[in-house]
């Protein structure tokens, strides 16, 4: 404090003295001030290179975003209804450039150790996310489905973020019809890494988008959990998928519920749609739910009408 | 034992689950819609629980910490000091330089802001040699009473980093009704956190004790000491700048103080740690993952070689996974695990066989959960996690504290059993302390020696 002011004396210091230190002290700090601005460009343009070269991977160009993931059991069906279904989202699929992933059930019947088929889906979404490993979107559609509005780009409908924001059910329960789990009432479309639809009964994955990383992978990977594969819920992997959505939170968070027309509208053979569920002319998809396992219905014929109604559609084209 | 499918969480009633419920030896019916607060013999409900839980474990949101005048302004004053020279290999100016402190600081670049007035000085030095003297004085004093707090606060500062660092440290193991802790116990308790608290205030961590009383809670949800889980995600909400957070079981002993978590761990990951279990694989997991469906880093075996992907960083012992003392990472990986670590219908099909519950758990997720392994580090178990001879097996060298290895820390696991902690724990500090004995102590332990060659006569008679 006590050089607050300059002592007196300071004033008849001798002038010439100290500017002539001055100025030589002057082109000094100049050098040093632009040696140091240099060194400090220089350093924070090879870190921003470092920094981009290891930040952010390159998108291959041609990289389809979207991919839509199909379990195929040869053993089960005809080739000519496994043929109508790969044609339907072909045509899909080239319209929009996105890409179709076929998997075979039976690449998977290994890691199933003896838990339901159904559970195939799993392992396949995790090879789809492997072999496409920069695509943003994984649509998995059950087999018994068919895409009745080709016309509509999956983005549009259902990811972009105003359309998703506008579709989310917030707070209704994850399970219906009264599981005092609900989702989330602050969900924003950038948090939500997978949308999915509940019908009357569960939340039903046999029709859902999953956005590829670490969430992805961890959500696949505690889905296909061997202890859950034989706890023998009666519903397979929907049960479980039920359970996981429940007890977990770090997964809760992440879900989208959207109105089950959207992308799961059921057949009016199939039981179980939920409310507003059941397909209606000019929706996205219609999935004959269940057609497999009920012994009294026949996947393929209930297919014929509308795959023809389809093809008729895409011939006026 | 298993049901057609999970039952969804509701009201009134907790996870039930048919399996279990004959042999736990609670038979009455459910009485969970009848009044939401009553925590009936067959389980506390679920909104209680949490209701409970929020209460019981809740924190006041303002800190009841660094409350006093002087350890604000102590914060205060450290935010705009300038960059202290914490390691100097030659003491700068002839200053007695405490051995403690000087040469095993983190290696900081060299600067001379330790004198910044030098010209200056050198005129007052003409006019004012006795100010001078009395300048250096009270700065050889001032050093001399408060380096070290200096240098402590700076490191606890924004600056040191040793915010980033939070222990764990459990404590007051089955205290409550269960067992009435004996004055051994007590003793046990009081000295290990005492080294830990010595430990962290020398490095600018914080020490976060948690209380493993048992409660009512996890003994009826079957989960008792899954509460580690609970207070692991506790602690995170608490610390929000921690980056790291260290899980210590109340029987360790921090050997080395001068080990900073950074220059022995953090500052060299690549280095110390394996991501590839094959290299030491007690428990003969098959790895890497084989499945055609897997993704590349999935199915590597040591996931992407990044360190900076290690989210949790563990050692393993004789019989695999050890979670006396291990570190996560903060992070949504982190969120994922504590959250799948506890699943009901995983629990109610294991928990026969998973006799020490979470390590059991966690080692059943790593073999069977892909998204698990690619964030996974071990160390070498002497790094942090050393056992007493003999604690697990033979005589593997590296398992084992080694005496003049200066390993880190010493983890008495097993002590409960048929081993006496508090005798151990004595062991270890003693033997800690004389390691880390002052220059003082050495010289004068040295000449004592040295007498005793030249008198062994006289010593003895002593």
């Amino acid at each position: 404090m006590q050089f607050a002011l300059p002592p007196r004396r300071n004033l008849h210091a001798p002038y010439p003295n100290s500017s002539r230190l001055s100025f030589q002290r002057r082109r000094q700090l100049k050098a040093v001030a632009i040696l140091g601005f240099t060194l400090l460009a220089v350093f924070f343009l090879l870190s921003q290179i470092l920094y981009s070269s290891t930040g952010t991977s390159a998108v291959p160009a041609g990289t389809p975003s979207i991919v839509l993931v199909t379990v195929l059991d040869r053993a089960l069906w005809s080739d000519n209804y496994i043929q109508k279904i790969i044609k339907n989202r072909e045509d899909y699929a080239k319209r929009h450039g996105y890409t179709n992933f076929f998997a075979n059930w039976s690449d998977y019947e290994p890691s199933l150790e003896g838990s339901p088929r159904s559970w195939g889906m799993v392992p396949a979404m995790r090879h789809a996310m492997a072999s496409h490993p920069y695509s943003k979107y994984f649509f998995y559609l059950d087999t018994h489905a068919l895409i009745m509005n080709p016309s509509q780009p999956l983005e549009s409908h259902l990811l972009d973020k105003n359309r998703l924001e506008s579709l989310i059910q917030k707070d209704v329960s994850v399970v219906p019809p009264d599981s005092i789990i609900k989702t989330f009432s602050h969900l924003q479309p950038e948090d939500i890494d997978l949308i999915i639809t509940t019908d009357n009964e569960d939340m039903n994955p046999g029709s859902f988008v999953l956005k590829q990383g670490e969430f992805s992978r961890f959500l696949l990977d505690v889905w296909f959990d061997p202890l859950y594969r034989n706890y023998n819920f009666a519903k397979a992997e929907t049960h479980a998928l039920d359970h996981i959505v429940q007890w977990h939170p770090t997964v809760l968070s992440r879900l989208a519920l959207v109105p089950q027309r959207i992308i799961n509208a059921y057949s009016k053979e199939s039981n179980g749609a939920g409310k507003d569920g059941s397909y209606k002319e000019g929706d996205f998809i219609i999935r004959f739910f269940g057609c497999d396992s009920d012994p009294k219905r026949n996947c393929e014929k209930e297919l014929d009408p509308y795959y023809n109604l389809w093809a008729k559609k895409l011939k006026n084209e | 034992m298993s049901m057609s499918r999970s039952p969804s969480p509701h009201p009134g009633a907790g996870w039930s689950s048919p399996g279990l419920t004959p042999g736990s030896g609670t038979s009455t019916p459910r009485s969970g819609y009848l009044s939401p607060n009553h925590l009936g013999a067959n389980g506390i409900s679920w909104a209680t629980a949490k209701a409970k839980s929020d209460e019981v474990r809740g924190y006041p949101s303002f800190s009841t910490r660094n409350n006093g005048f002087f350890s604000r302004s102590k914060r205060q004053i450290s935010a705009t000091l300038p960059r202290f020279r914490l390691n100097t290999g030659s003491s700068p100016n002839g200053y007695y330089v405490d051995k403690d402190e000087y040469g095993r600081g983190p290696k900081s670049g060299s600067g001379r802001s330790w004198l910044p007035f030098g010209g200056f000085g050198r005129s007052m030095f003409r006019r004012k040699r006795s100010r001078l003297l009395l300048l250096l004085i009270t700065l050889g004093i001032g050093y001399l009473w408060f380096w070290s707090v200096i240098v402590e606060t700076y490191r606890r500062s924004s600056f040191g980093g040793g915010r980033k660092f939070v222990i764990i440290l459990q404590s007051n193991i089955e205290g409550g009704v269960m067992e009435w802790k004996g004055a051994r116990e007590w003793a046990i308790e009081r000295n290990s956190i005492r080294n830990k608290q010595q430990y962290a205030k020398r490095w600018g961590y914080e020490v976060e004790l948690v209380n493993m009383l048992a409660k009512k809670r996890y003994s009826h949800e079957w989960r008792e000491s899954w509460e580690k889980v609970d207070l692991i995600r506790e602690t995170m909400r608490k610390y929000p700048e921690a980056e790291w957070f260290w899980w210590l079981d109340l029987n360790t002993w921090v050997m080395e103080e001068s080990y900073s978590l950074q220059e022995h761990i953090f500052n060299r990951l690549e280095d110390i740690t394996y991501r590839d279990i094959n290299f030491y694989n007690p428990l003969n997991i098959s790895h890497p993952l084989t499945e055609g469906y897997l993704d590349e880093i999935s199915r590597s075996p040591a996931g992407d070689e990044h360190p900076s992907s290690i989210q949790l960083l563990l050692t393993q012992d004789c019989g695999g996974f050890n979670l006396g003392s291990f570190f996560v990472h903060r992070s949504l990986w982190t969120d994922r695990l504590l959250d799948a670590w506890w699943d009901p219908v995983m629990y109610e099909q294991k928990h026969m066989e998973w006799e020490h519950k979470e390590q059991d758990a966690l080692e059943y997720l790593y073999v069977s959960q892909p998204w698990i392994r690619s964030s996974v580090g071990f160390m070498p178990q002497r790094y942090v996690n050393s056992f007493p001879p003999g604690a697990c097996g033979d005589d593997d060298p590296d398992v084992h504290y080694k005496e003049g290895g200066r390993d880190f820390l010493v983890n008495m696991a097993g002590c409960n059993y048929g081993r006496d902690c508090w005798t151990e724990m004595v062991e270890y500090r003693e033997y800690s302390k004389w390691l880390n004995r002052s220059w003082w102590e050495r010289t004068r332990g040295g000449l004592s020696g040295w007498y005793e060659k030249l008198a062994p006569g006289k010593q003895k008679q002593q």
